[in-house]
């Protein structure tokens, strides 16, 4: 009978086992009335439960493809063995190809079900939900359970950074720091923006907003970034490095933590997410502030890591515009897209290559923006490529009044995608309701028409230029009349001409990105004196040192070439026996080359003597 | 101490400032109080802040319980006689926009008085000095000048200042009369203004030519950018030219 029993209960445990429905089995074993107790159900109904999970986590652990289950094993060992190289070639190429091969559409399996591959360890299952969580966010929409897990998982991360004993003895690359930061922060903007949106909540959404407002903070947000540089001292290891101090020194300097490039990349990396998170919030100046120590060229540390690159370029310049800075904004946005152009050809990593590109065409906006607002000598090549791309509204932007719908398509797309600091007031029924009766104007709005603001009063300037350009000196009641327009009016056009023509702008050795002198940055100039205007125009002679001394080098390069280069003495022996033994020898090449060419002059000869 | 340097540090500020404004203490509550005194002190003795106060918007933008109209109002005040630079723009940008004010017994002033602020502002930057005036002493400012102006001490020759900036950068001589619409000032007033700034007014042609000191916006030359080519660019061209 025992025998029998046993039997029955493995059979349907396997038929079980499969649809995951344990209860029969287990049914049938307290109906034997092995145990009596009144708390007996209640305990078998968590067992049941638990075991139910481990059962499906098991069946799906079982259904992972076996490259991914490697996959995971290998990186597992990596990160453990500190193993930068392979942990960068784990990351970067075997995740995105196993990604584009099993899982394009779906998620990638959850944590618990992978945990058993890696003997449990928590570093790395935080690690690996953070990959999953971005997987979530760029290929399928998060939900309000994914972003709250999301951020509880990025505390847990920071916090396990931030407030254990001493510094965590783990590598990793930079690309993936920077991306931890970066992802970090836009999961950040998604939930502000989804949060934002208060008609199309579900009940159940409204309530877990109310109680868990705290999740996504922005003070939550900014502690974690402003506390990353604070333990790895970036601002004073970045100071002590300008001012040439030895490694030690450094290290004395910046503690145990800033001495580890874990730490130190993460702080420096911090120092850009600052940027981006103040520029979101409308706070450009501060943004400005936080860079501070940071130095805007090519040999500092954020060129490492190209998406970096390319976003401190970008925010950098567009504080600038929103500072009315456009010749400083300008010179960022001339320098980061020559950059991208140069360097497209080794970039082909996909996924970074299409949102690199991607900024790169909002650059390209806002250099067009920047262009028609203070127009001044620039480079060429990027003129051009953004004549291609925005000619039509370049065309009209130029065109003052009638321009303001171009410069508001452009700033619109080219813009961050900016958030307000605060949610609706989701906590209190009426307020909300009123919210949603008279939603407020959202910040991208707020900051263009700011934006407009300042392009409107400059709109007369394309005009007056165009007549200032043909003249020496005019009277203004004359310009008046060309302009149909009130004398008075005119002079006060050409005084906020003459401001726009004045900018503030940061030169050669500025401190900090906020500083800078007044400079001029149209070469027509005028000056009014009472009633006349004059008029000087500054013009550039034709450059061509740069050009010649490039010529120059490069025919000396290849004067040098010849020079250092092996005779050709072969080719010449074998040519001249050549000829001799042309009837002889009909392969070889050059052979055949002589005497059809003497067998052509004889043909042309006989020709020419034929003819005659 | 370069233009842009002295607007992001004020000569002015002391250092209690300093750390509050470059620190991680501004995001702290209570440090309200202390930022707001500052204002109150530049609103008296005609000094100006502009991080500074922008720090106190920050800080009512995270945390709204904060928010006093009067500050708001007293900064975009401060704001205006910043022109040319954006200060205006900037505290606008961190502006929030208002909840729905459920607290009837402390009406809001700042929706009503923020359109005409705006007005003077767009005027400003247009340089459309007489209608600036106009509006200023029109009735639909007049809460603000009631209110506000009247105790920023001096707000109406900060006023004046941005004016005289922009004329001297754009004159080498301007017409008195002209030069009295855009200071809202006239006769007496007017000639004893020009004679502070240091101007001589000739008053042979009719009614008077005020000359305006050179500085160097309103001198204008024609130039010609020349290339200047240095010695070292030569020096590989050169060098190589002597080997060979």
């Amino acid at each position: 009978m025992a025998q029998q029993r046993k039997a029955l209960w493995e059979a349907d445990l396997d038929e079980d086992f499969h649809d995951v429905d344990l209860n029969l089995a287990i049914g049938n074993y307290g109906q034997n009335g092995l145990y009596d107790d009144a708390a007996q159900p209640r305990i078998d109904e968590a067992t049941l439960i638990a075991v139910q999970q481990q059962v499906a986590q098991q069946a799906a652990l079982a259904a992972i493809p076996d490259p991914v289950k490697r996959f995971i094993i290998h990186f597992h060992q990596a990160v453990l063995d500190n193993n930068l190289g392979e942990i960068t070639v784990a990351y970067e190429s075997g995740w995105n190809r196993l990604t584009e091969k099993f899982y394009a559409k779906t998620e990638w399996p959850e944590a618990e079900v992978i945990a058993p591959l890696v003997n449990d360890d928590q570093i790395f299952l935080i690690l690996y939900r953070e990959l999953y969580y971005r997987h979530v966010y760029s290929r399928i929409q998060p939900d309000i359970d994914d972003r709250y897990h999301s951020y509880e998982n990025s505390c847990e991360l920071f916090n396990y950074l931030l407030n254990s004993d001493g510094p965590v003895p783990l590598e990793l690359p930079e690309q993936w720091l920077w991306d931890i930061i970066d992802e970090f922060i836009y999961q950040f903007q998604s939930f502000c923006v989804w949060r934002s949106k208060v008609k199309a909540k579900t009940e159940e959404e409204l309530m877990v907003l109310v109680d868990g407002n705290q999740v996504w903070s922005s003070y939550s947000v900014l502690n974690v970034l402003y506390s990353l540089i604070q333990k790895s001292k970036i601002n004073e290891h970045i100071v002590a490095l300008q001012e040439g101090k030895g490694k030690d020194e450094i290290n004395e300097i910046v503690g145990e933590y800033g001495s580890r490039p874990l730490y130190r990349m993460l702080g420096y990396f911090s120092l850009i997410g600052l940027l981006r998170v103040h520029s979101l919030l409308g706070d450009f100046t501060l943004a400005l502030k936080v860079m501070d120590s940071v130095e805007l060229n090519q040999k500092s540390p954020f060129t490492r890591v190209t998406a970096c690159h390319v976003t401190t370029y970008y925010y950098v310049g567009f504080c600038y515009i929103m500072l009315q800075r456009y010749p400083d904004a300008i010179r960022a946005f001339v320098s980061v897209l020559n950059f991208i152009l140069r360097m497209r050809q080794y970039h082909t990593r996909s996924y970074q290559y299409d949102q690199i590109n991607k900024t790169a065409d909002r650059m390209y906006a806002l250099f067009a923006i920047c262009n028609a607002l203070s127009p001044s000598r620039v480079d060429d090549n990027i003129l051009n490529v953004t004549k291609e791309r925005y000619g039509e509204q370049l065309a009209k932007m130029s065109r003052g009044e009638e321009g303001l719908p171009a410069f508001e398509e452009l700033f619109l797309y080219a813009c961050p995608k900016f958030i307000s600091a605060n949610p609706p007031p989701y906590e209190e029924a009426e307020l909300l309701q009123a919210y949603m009766e008279d939603p407020p104007t959202e910040p991208a709005q707020r900051h263009l028409s700011l934006f407009l603001a300042d392009v409107r009063a400059k709109a007369p300037v394309p005009t007056l230029r165009s007549f200032l350009k043909l003249y020496t000196s005019l009277d203004a009641s004359k310009l008046a009349n060309f302009l149909d327009a009130d004398e008075e009016e005119m002079v006060q056009q050409l005084m906020v001409m003459k401001r726009a023509s004045r900018s503030v702008s940061r030169m050669e050795n500025e401190k900090g990105l906020l500083g800078g002198q007044i400079t001029s940055t149209s070469d027509l100039d005028f000056v009014i004196d009472e009633n006349m205007v004059n008029i000087a125009e500054s013009t550039v002679g034709r450059r061509y040192a740069g050009w010649f001394i490039r010529s120059t080098e490069h025919a000396q390069r290849v004067l040098d070439t010849i020079r250092h280069a092996a005779l050709p003495i072969s080719t010449i022996k074998s040519a001249a026996p050549a000829p001799a033994h042309s009837k002889d020898t009909p392969t070889n090449a050059t052979a055949t080359v002589n005497p059809s060419r003497s067998g052509g002059q004889r043909v042309a000869w006989g020709a020419s003597v034929k003819a005659v | 101490m370069s233009v842009a340097t002295a607007w992001a540090t004020p000569p002015t500020r002391t250092e209690l400032i300093e750390n509050l404004v470059s620190g991680v203490d501004r995001y702290n509550p209570s440090n309200v109080s202390i930022l707001e005194d500052y204002l109150y002190h530049q609103i008296r003795s005609e000094e100006y802040d502009c991080l500074a106060n922008l720090a106190i918007l920050k800080l009512y933008q995270f945390n709204p319980d904060l928010y006093n109209p009067d500050v708001v109002i007293n900064i975009l005040i401060k704001a205006l006689t910043s022109t040319p630079f954006p200060d205006f723009n900037l505290c606008i940008s961190l502006l929030d926009e208002r909840l729905v004010n459920t607290n009837p017994d402390e009406p809001d002033p700042l929706p009503s008085l923020l359109p005409v602020i705006t007005e003077l502002h767009t005027l400003l930057q247009q340089c459309r000095f007489p209608a600036f005036w106009q509006l200023y002493h029109s009735d639909q400012a007049e809460s603000l000048r009631d209110n506000y102006t009247v105790e920023c001490v001096g707000f109406e020759d900060s006023v004046r200042n941005v004016v005289v900036q922009t004329v001297k950068a754009a004159f080498r001589r301007i017409g008195s009369d002209r030069f009295g619409t855009y200071l809202n000032l006239s006769g007496n007033d007017l000639t004893s203004y020009v004679e502070k700034l240091g101007w001589t007014i000739d008053s042979s042609s009719g009614s008077g030519v005020i000359a305006i000191p050179p500085n160097p916006d309103n001198q204008i030359e024609s130039t010609v950018v020349q290339e200047n080519i240095q010695l070292p660019q030569l020096v590989k061209l050169i060098a190589h030219a002597q080997t060979a």
